[in-house]
């Protein structure tokens, strides 16, 4: 079904936060996945996936376990979205020239906007490289090279992200709507469901505030 | 005139500590860079032209209309359904789900596909869906009692009530304009860039502008086929002073504090609005009248505002005192020269209350449009990298930003049950905002972060046992909780009017606080709280109609006539 992208990033927000992430990570959960669904690509699937894959299951272990060196969980594969926050909070570094390598990540399409939030900030695209493929983004646009179809691959045993040259070739732009299976958006809202209190008669009348007559 | 403001000592915008507070955040009032105000100048300037193609009802208000604003690029059209709403299904609250009238706001002209696909699904609301093509949806509720005074009275061949007329001030209130996305319709983003929708909320504005004339149509309608040849037109006079109520509950409040750079950009111009002309060297005497006459009209809408509610009363017996005693300072003061603003608002700061202190910040900058109005195009957010965390940031730097911004909540001891007995949740029916009370009801599992200062003082905390040298890259990398929180401080250290500073989950918490500070930048007047957390307003009370606009005299619209109380 065709989506606007405030109701897909709303409907993220709240599935991420029901699956465990705090409320910081949420937020930018829900922009990646409302990023991804403007290119066409399948941030809300793969947003799904990775929500119950890290269902229950702490921060800490799909986060790098160190900054320096390869980034890499402690034994679970990394979390594409707390892959992406630490990336984007560490994007000066490829300014510098240096790439990051990332080990063991699950659905690494998910980086790819947090890439381009990097890419904003450094005024430079920035290429990401995992399985056969290579994304190049400026923020706005981008490239994908993806000649063996991996873009949807539920785990990459390498992600590399550097700094790379402004490119002439045309880019894939953002469109203004989004398009979600009512399938994954009812496993999303599975999660979402976790974030509402039960209603109980006397919230519905004292949380709301209500309760005069509006017959008047 | 610009000479003169580099040779006056400039005046600087008002510290954030001093206006973010809440008490004064619910003391605002409607001005010149209200967002409604906005929409009527773009609509005078541009000779926007309106039309109405369809108009099909019957004696009970059963049926449809297509009402087209045409600007000079594009059209963009209201479709009203009416009803005939039995009175028990009659509700204010989100979990209604029937309405006098619904409508959305059409991009373009619709056709009869269009129609029928949307006479589908507006009537249902929430439970409907939309497309690309419609930016807005909404619903209204009549005011039952003045609706059946003016039918009535028209149908035979008389006018209504004045007093009647001037007690509810609308025929109709609306009690959701949802825009933005909402429902599957257009986000904001794809029309940001059109000239007419830069400006906060026009799409809103100009639905509700729309079901205004609607409104006085269908009153007219009915009085016309049940008085037949003994009805009379509604007095212009009468019509026009009658704006569209709007029933807002706690769902708007979240709104202020989840939109924190938007939020910041109405603040900021309207305090840069503020300084501009206090920092004025003198004043015209046409400005000093434009002034005084305005201030008697505030004095008017001060007397007719009616409310039933305690709080509210007891601010506008101060409101009204607190405006005859500036309207008698004014009376002798020398408005003409030595920073003759400035001089007035120090006084004003010294003698009243809040809310007539914001009355007169939105009064004084009434003679000033060509310095003020500009300061709309700032109002919008587009800044999208404000929502990056900068993770190269150190931890003494983010500290020296918490203690600069949020000093208020770190003296808050959020251990105490006082300062912390509300919790905002979503309910899982209607999926509506609402606020509970955290030791009496099973809602901390389900919080929403709405309470940023309690938040930043816990981060606050967790940064006292960090290095000052380590970034914040590191430091949220173990603590991914704090990630909100940050994202926040840094985004106030940049808009430093982003954030309320006071508490939103203590016990003396007064939603409508929050709701009358979004209102108020509608420019929205007469707030009439139901409770603590629900209020009713009126919208283009006194706005002229489509028809009007080009011969309505400046924008002053918003302040009734002066003797209008006497007629």
């Amino acid at each position: 079904m065709s989506h606007s992208l405030n109701e897909i990033a709303a409907h993220a927000k709240r599935a991420a936060r029901g699956a465990g992430l705090s409320w910081g990570m949420a937020e930018e959960a829900a922009r990646a996945t409302r990023w991804l669904a403007s290119h066409g690509l399948n941030g809300p699937a793969l947003l799904c996936e990775v929500l119950a894959k890290n269902d229950g299951v702490p921060h800490v272990q799909v986060a790098p376990v160190s900054l320096d060196g390869d980034w890499h969980a402690r034994a679970c594969e990394l979390c594409p979205l707390v892959l992406g926050t630490t990336l984007n909070d560490c994007a000066d570094r490829l300014a510098q020239g240096d790439a990051i390598n990332a080990r063991h990540v699950s659905h690494p399409l998910l980086v790819i906007p947090f890439a381009a939030w990097a890419a904003i900030h450094l005024s430079q695209p920035v290429r990401v490289s995992f399985a056969g493929l290579r994304i190049d983004t400026d923020g706005d646009g981008i490239w994908v090279d993806d000649p063996q179809g991996d873009l949807n691959t539920p785990k990459a045993e390498t992600v590399t992200f550097s700094r790379t040259d402004k490119r002439a070739d045309p880019a894939q732009r953002p469109g203004f709507r989004g398009t979600v299976t009512s399938e994954i958006w009812a496993r999303l809202d599975t999660f979402a469901q976790r974030t509402f209190a039960p209603a109980t008669e006397a919230s519905r009348l004292l949380g709301a505030g209500a309760g005069l007559s509006d017959n008047d | 005139m610009r000479q003169q403001v580099e040779t006056s000592q400039s005046i600087a915008k008002r510290d954030p500590a001093r206006v973010m507070r809440l008490s004064r955040l619910g003391s605002f009032h409607q001005s010149r860079l209200s967002f409604m105000r906005i929409l009527t100048r773009r609509m005078t300037r541009e000779n926007w032209q309106f039309s109405r193609p369809v108009f099909d009802f019957d004696a009970k208000g059963v049926g449809h209309a297509v009402y087209c604003a045409h600007t000079p690029d594009r059209t963009y059209s209201l479709i009203a359904f009416g009803f005939d709403l039995p009175a028990e299904a009659r509700s204010d609250r989100v979990i209604a789900t029937s309405w006098d009238s619904t409508f959305t706001l059409f991009d373009g002209v619709p056709d009869a596909s269009d129609i029928a696909r949307l006479r589908a699904n507006i009537p249902l609301q929430e439970a409907g869906r939309v497309s690309e093509k419609e930016l807005s949806v909404s619903r209204a509720n009549r005011s039952v009692r003045l609706w059946d005074h003016v039918v009535s009275r028209l149908a035979a061949g008389r006018q209504p009530d004045r007093h009647e007329v001037t007690k509810v001030g609308y025929l109709m209130r609306t009690t959701a304009v949802y825009g933005s996305g909402k429902l599957g319709a257009a986000d904001r983003e794809m029309i940001a860039d059109r000239p007419e929708c830069t400006a906060p909320f026009q799409i809103e504005m100009l639905s509700v502008f729309l079901i205004r004339t609607y409104v006085r149509d269908l009153v007219q309608h009915m009085a016309n086929l049940r008085g037949g040849s003994q009805a009379v037109t509604l007095d212009a006079d009468i019509a026009r002073s009658m704006g569209i109520g709007n029933s807002t509950g706690l769902g708007m409040a979240p709104f202020v504090i989840n939109h924190p750079m938007l939020f910041n950009n109405w603040i900021a111009a309207r305090e840069q609005a503020i300084a501009v002309v206090r920092s004025l060297p003198a004043a015209t005497r046409d400005e000093a009248a434009t002034f005084r006459d305005l201030l008697e009209r505030s004095i008017v809408s001060a007397d007719i505002w009616s409310s039933a509610h305690d709080i509210q009363i007891a601010k506008l017996a101060q409101l009204r005192a607190d405006l005859r005693l500036l309207a008698e300072h004014v009376a002798g003061a020398d408005l003409l020269a030595a920073q003759p603003w400035n001089r007035l608002f120090l006084w004003a700061e010294e003698t009243l209350g809040e809310d007539a202190q914001e009355s007169l910040a939105s009064l004084m900058l009434e003679p000033y449009g060509a310095l003020v109005d500009p300061l709309a195009d700032q109002m919008r957010d587009t800044d999208a990298s404000a929502f990056r965390i900068d993770g190269s940031m150190k931890v003494a730097a983010l500290r020296a930003i918490l203690e600069r911004a949020y000093g208020w909540a770190l003296r808050i001891d959020w251990s105490q049950k006082d300062h912390c007995a509300r919790a905002w949740y979503v309910s899982k029916e209607k999926l509506e905002p609402r606020l509970g009370e955290r030791f009496e009801e099973p809602i901390a599992p389900y919080e929403q972060p709405l309470a940023p200062g309690r938040d930043a003082a816990a981060l606050h905390a967790a940064l006292a046992d960090q290095s000052p040298d380590a970034t914040l890259a590191a430091f949220l990398l173990a603590h991914p909780e704090h990630r909100h929180s940050v994202r926040r401080a840094q985004l106030v250290d940049r808009a430093p009017y982003a954030e309320i500073r006071d508490n939103t989950i203590g016990s003396d918490l007064l939603p409508i606080d929050m709701l009358r500070c979004k209102l108020s930048f509608f420019g929205a007047t007469h707030f009439d709280p139901r409770s603590d957390r629900w209020v009713r307003i009126c919208m283009f009370g006194n706005a002229p109609y489509a028809d009007e606009l080009a011969s309505a005299q400046g924008d002053d619209w918003s302040y009734p006539p002066a003797l209008r109380g006497e007629a």
